[in-house]
């Protein structure tokens, strides 16, 4: 169903974690909310579930008012009908597998054979059919994960709420369950709403990003707009744009690095004025090291500090005439590896060099029109 | 109609705080009010008495009396003296069960505990049995070595001795961890700098200690200091007048000499909560230090030629605190002897379990085992209940009320027992209830003064469960309470039934606060001990003192029993 948050604040005596946020979520969309830990994300998230109180806004799930501040609606969490994942799973450890599940339609009185029926599907759904009477305790943390996530489905609810579910397992099996995640979501057409800290987590999951900033949202976009055409220069850095540098404008398209006599030539359009001081923003495998000096714009003679092999690529802090350190990523294949002290070239393209605001104020966001095309980038 | 709507679920959300803190103010609150208005008047509260009668100083004035000034003096003293013995032994036995080479150091961990489950007034009955001057077992075993010693319990050296034993246990628990949970990293990085063990000691080892150490000197002090039964037992004979002594003497006599005890109450309530407040200051600050402790265990000191000296002052403890006492105990109680010159004597006749089963076939004892059992029980389930709900509002509901219930639920912690008794007397007798000369009376006040263990033992065990844990059941649809039994109550299940094994031990133990509370027909077994030796029936004295330490250790084996479970439990769930 769809979720439309209006003017949503929420303050913890002093201290105000969620800014006045606007966020229309459309049915069957799944939206992740992203962002640094107390950026406002899990906050946002519980006052969908109703297990925090909001200081002021409205909170609507279809076409019920779950919550209005000002009319003094508060529905509690039971009547809802929200399905929630914890980060640390929350399966009750006393219960079996089945019982776990089998919850929320034992409180709703379901007849045994359904409530049967019922459980029994959607453990097979998550894969866990053979495991419907071992107690919950005994289980690894993906099994948990799993009973979590079936003990959410079951209910049918409207939404489906998950903080950082993926967070406390390992790295493969995190990238096994969000693919997982990402078909049932799919497959029974479920409003999502995601919360990660973890970049490659939401562009997997994520019909739409909303980028989140102390208690902001500061981009909201599919993930490859927001891959390639991020809204400011912070949230470029949390995107991990290595090289976000300090620039002023000299006319013509090039631009003075601050503070290093250097410049940067670069074929982006200057964000409007207004914005606060303009980054030039270059990705780290955006830069490349050469022996030969090429030709070109953005040519700089650059020693090797540090090189650090990784496998598939290899990176590189350099440092430009002891002014200037970049950080490089280039592919260890079928190029030359360099060592520190190593004298090398480094070339920037000057279509790779984005200029943004440093920050951006707070969007508000309509809902997508069609889930899996939602509308392109709000600037507001 | 929207703002009615607003104050409605505000006020539903308070509610709950609300009711518990209105039971609260029943509790704790309205008591030390009474006493502290008694304190200030010429009139006592009595039921169909409405005066508050006028405002005076003139209560206090029984402080600068020569009695009144020596009591104070003699419990600042004997609290001192206590408190001293008690961390001289406690820090000992800890530092060697927790950091030497000592042999059966795991046996020294429970010497150092077990006296705890000795309650004072068997110890201090026991100890007279021992040591009285003419007839104690250890002078007249002097006497037949030909020895000219004597050892007088009734005596100032006699009460620091016996309070400073029975609280050595405290002082022990407080510093074993603090010993134990020293970060060895600390040390390590000290003895890589070439720091020699004795050093290290010194320097690092002790200072970290410190905060563990001051803060249960102040808790020995104060504990001794409000300590009844002690106090009386053994400072009665010698005219050793004390402040809890000299307030039951002031409400025992006739007429009764309320207000003046009210002033000496505030008195020694004020000295008290100065005391505790010391105290969590500088246990506060010992959580700050030990926090970054990893808990690996530190390199044992090697003691060489001590390490027996250190196991034989831990077993001279023993002997001195459990063992010695029992044996008087079953001594007095099951000889065939009943005149005992020659410690041969005790033997001569053999032992008989006569007057054992006589005292405890008399009605007395029978009804007073009854209630002692009645108001434990009753006590600690309803106090395990208030403290659960106060837990819940402090840390699982946003309600403004949380900390005040806390804040509350801790407070009996600076008040004296008989303080806080007397307080409940007279705010009970006041209150259109007809509870005094009830087990209820005697029930509310243990619920009372076991408070602060409640609150403590059952918001730990619910600060340990995630809180998610109950969110997700409500947000599958589960109203509140429902989540709450389904989820919480079973999940913290070994954290409630050992708070209420603990409240039912401290209920069992429980003296001081029901010292004006009981009428015949209600006496408690510490009560019933208690008379029947200042009647001089020494014999059954003995005797109930024994059946009483006897339920008290089952209930303590009990809690050590639910507590490894609970280790186990949660080893399984990690």
């Amino acid at each position: 169903m769809r979720i439309k948050i209006e003017g949503l604040r929420l303050k913890y005596g002093g201290f105000t974690a969620i800014h006045d946020l606007d966020l229309e979520i459309g049915d069957g969309e799944s939206v992740v909310l992203l962002g640094k830990s107390g950026c406002g994300k899990t906050s946002t998230m519980r006052c969908i579930a109703g297990l925090e109180e909001p200081t002021a806004g409205r909170i609507t799930i279809g076409d019920t008012v779950v919550f209005d501040a000002r009319a003094g609606i508060n529905v509690p969490p039971n009547k809802r009908n929200v399905g929630m994942v914890f980060q640390s799973y929350a399966v009750w450890p006393h219960m079996t597998v089945f019982e776990n599940v089998a919850y929320s339609l034992r409180l709703r009185k379901v007849p045994k054979a359904e409530m049967r029926q019922r459980v029994m599907e959607v453990l097979e759904l998550v894969g866990l059919e053979s495991f419907a009477d071992r107690g919950a305790s005994l289980l690894s943390g993906g099994q948990m994960q799993r009973v979590a996530l079936a003990r959410s489905l079951v209910m049918r609810p409207s939404v489906l709420l998950l903080d950082e579910p993926l967070s406390n397992l390992d790295a493969r099996l995190r990238d096994r369950l969000r693919v997982e995640l990402r078909e049932i979501q799919l497959r029974l057409g479920l409003t999502t709403v995601y919360v990660t800290h973890d970049q490659m987590e939401a562009f997997a999951l994520a019909d739409r990003i909303a980028l989140m900033q102390d208690g902001r949202i500061v981009q909201v976009d599919k993930p490859d707009a927001l891959y390639n055409l991020p809204a400011s220069a912070a949230v470029a850095h949390f995107l991990g744009v290595g090289n976000v540098l300090d620039v002023t404008d000299l006319g013509a398209g090039a631009w003075s690095l601050n503070g290093t006599g250097l410049s940067i030539t670069s074929t982006a359009v200057a964000p409007p004025a207004g914005h606060g001081k303009i980054k030039a923003c270059v990705r780290s495998e955006d830069v490349r090291l050469s022996v030969e000096k090429p030709a070109g714009p953005n040519v700089y003679p650059a020693t090797v500090l540090v090189s650090g092999f990784q496998g598939a690529s290899t990176r590189y802090a350099v440092s430009i005439d002891g002014k200037l350190q970049l950080d490089v990523l280039s592919s260890t294949r079928g190029g030359p590896r360099f060592a520190a002290g190593e004298q090398v070239w480094a070339s920037i393209d000057p279509a790779c060099v984005q200029l943004l605001p440093e920050t951006v104020d707070p969007v508000g966001s309509q809902p997508a029109a069609d889930p899996v095309a939602p509308r392109e980038r709000v600037y507001s | 109609m929207t703002t009615v709507r607003l104050m409605w679920t505000r006020a539903r959300r308070e509610l709950p705080g609300s009711v518990l803190a209105v039971v609260l103010v029943f509790l704790v609150v309205l008591p030390v009010a009474f006493i502290v208005v008694a304190a200030l008047s010429t009139e006592v509260p009595r039921p169909g008495n409405a005066r508050i009668g006028t405002f005076t100083f003139d209560n206090f004035r029984i402080l600068a009396t020569s009695s009144g000034a020596r009591s104070l003096v003699n419990s600042a003293v004997i609290g001192a003296g206590a408190a001293l013995v008690s961390l001289v032994v406690g820090a000992s036995l800890a530092f060697i069960a927790a950091r030497t080479d000592a042999p059966w150091r795991r046996f020294i961990f429970i010497v150092g505990m077990a006296p705890m489950f000795l309650p004072s007034i068997v110890g201090s009955l026991a100890w007279s049995l021992l040591a009285s001057p003419n007839t104690g077992y250890i002078n007249i075993a002097l006497r037949d070595l030909g020895l000219p010693i004597t050892f007088d319990i009734y005596s100032y050296g006699g009460l620091i001795f016996v309070l400073g034993l029975y609280y050595a246990p405290y002082t022990f628990m407080l510093t074993y961890s603090s010993f134990s949970m020293v970060n060895s990293d600390l040390e390590e990085v000290a003895a890589v700098h070439g720091a020699g063990l004795g050093h290290l000691l010194r320097t690092v080892t002790l200072p970290l200690a410190v905060p563990a150490l001051a803060g249960a000197a102040i808790l020995s002090f104060t504990l001794a200091m409000e300590n009844f039964p002690v106090n009386a037992i053994l400072g009665n004979p010698a005219n050793i007048d004390t402040l809890p002594t000299y307030i039951y003497r002031l409400m025992a006599s006739s007429p009764v000499q309320a207000n003046a005890a009210a002033g000496i109450a505030v008195a020694l309530t004020a000295t008290v909560i100065v005391a505790t407040y010391a105290q969590q200051r500088v246990v506060n600050r010992k959580r700050f230090t030990t926090l970054t402790g990893k808990g690996n265990r530190p390199r044992p000191v090697p003691l060489r030629w001590g390490r027996w000296l250190a196991t034989g002052f831990a077993m001279l403890y023993f002997l001195v605190s459990v063992v010695l006492p029992i044996l008087a105990l079953v001594a007095t109680s099951t000889s065939g002897s009943v005149y005992i010159s020659r410690i041969a004597d005790v033997f001569s006749r053999g032992f008989t379990l006569e007057r054992f089963s006589a005292a405890v076939s008399q009605a007395d004892f029978r009804t007073s085992m009854v209630n002692s059992i009645l108001v434990a029980v009753l006590a600690a389930v309803i106090g395990t209940a208030i403290a659960f709900s106060s837990s819940y509002v402090r840390y699982r509901t946003t309600s403004r009320l949380g900390q005040l219930l806390e804040q509350v639920s801790m407070s009996p912690l600076a008040i004296p027992q008989v303080v806080l008794g007397i307080g409940i007397l007279w705010a009970w007798l006041t209150l259109p209830f007809p509870v005094y000369g009830t087990i209820a009376i005697l029930v509310i006040a243990t619920v009372a003064v076991t408070m602060p263990q409640a609150y403590r033992s059952v918001s730990a065990s619910m600060l340990q469960l995630d809180a998610d844990l109950e969110s997700s059941a409500v947000i599958l649809g589960a109203r509140r309470f429902r989540a709450i039994r389904n989820i919480t109550v079973p999940l913290m299940r070994t954290g409630i039934v050992s708070t209420l094994l603990l409240l039912l031990m401290l209920g069992m133990r429980e003296m001081s606060a029901v010292l004006f509370l009981y009428t015949s027909d209600t006496r408690v077994l510490s009560i019933l001990v208690f008379h029947s030796f200042e009647n001089g029936s020494i014999t059954f004295s003995a005797a109930i003192s024994l059946v009483f330490v006897a339920i008290i250790a089952v209930i303590a084996i009990a809690t050590q029993l639910v507590g490894i479970r609970e280790r186990r439990f949660t080893d399984a769930r990690v």
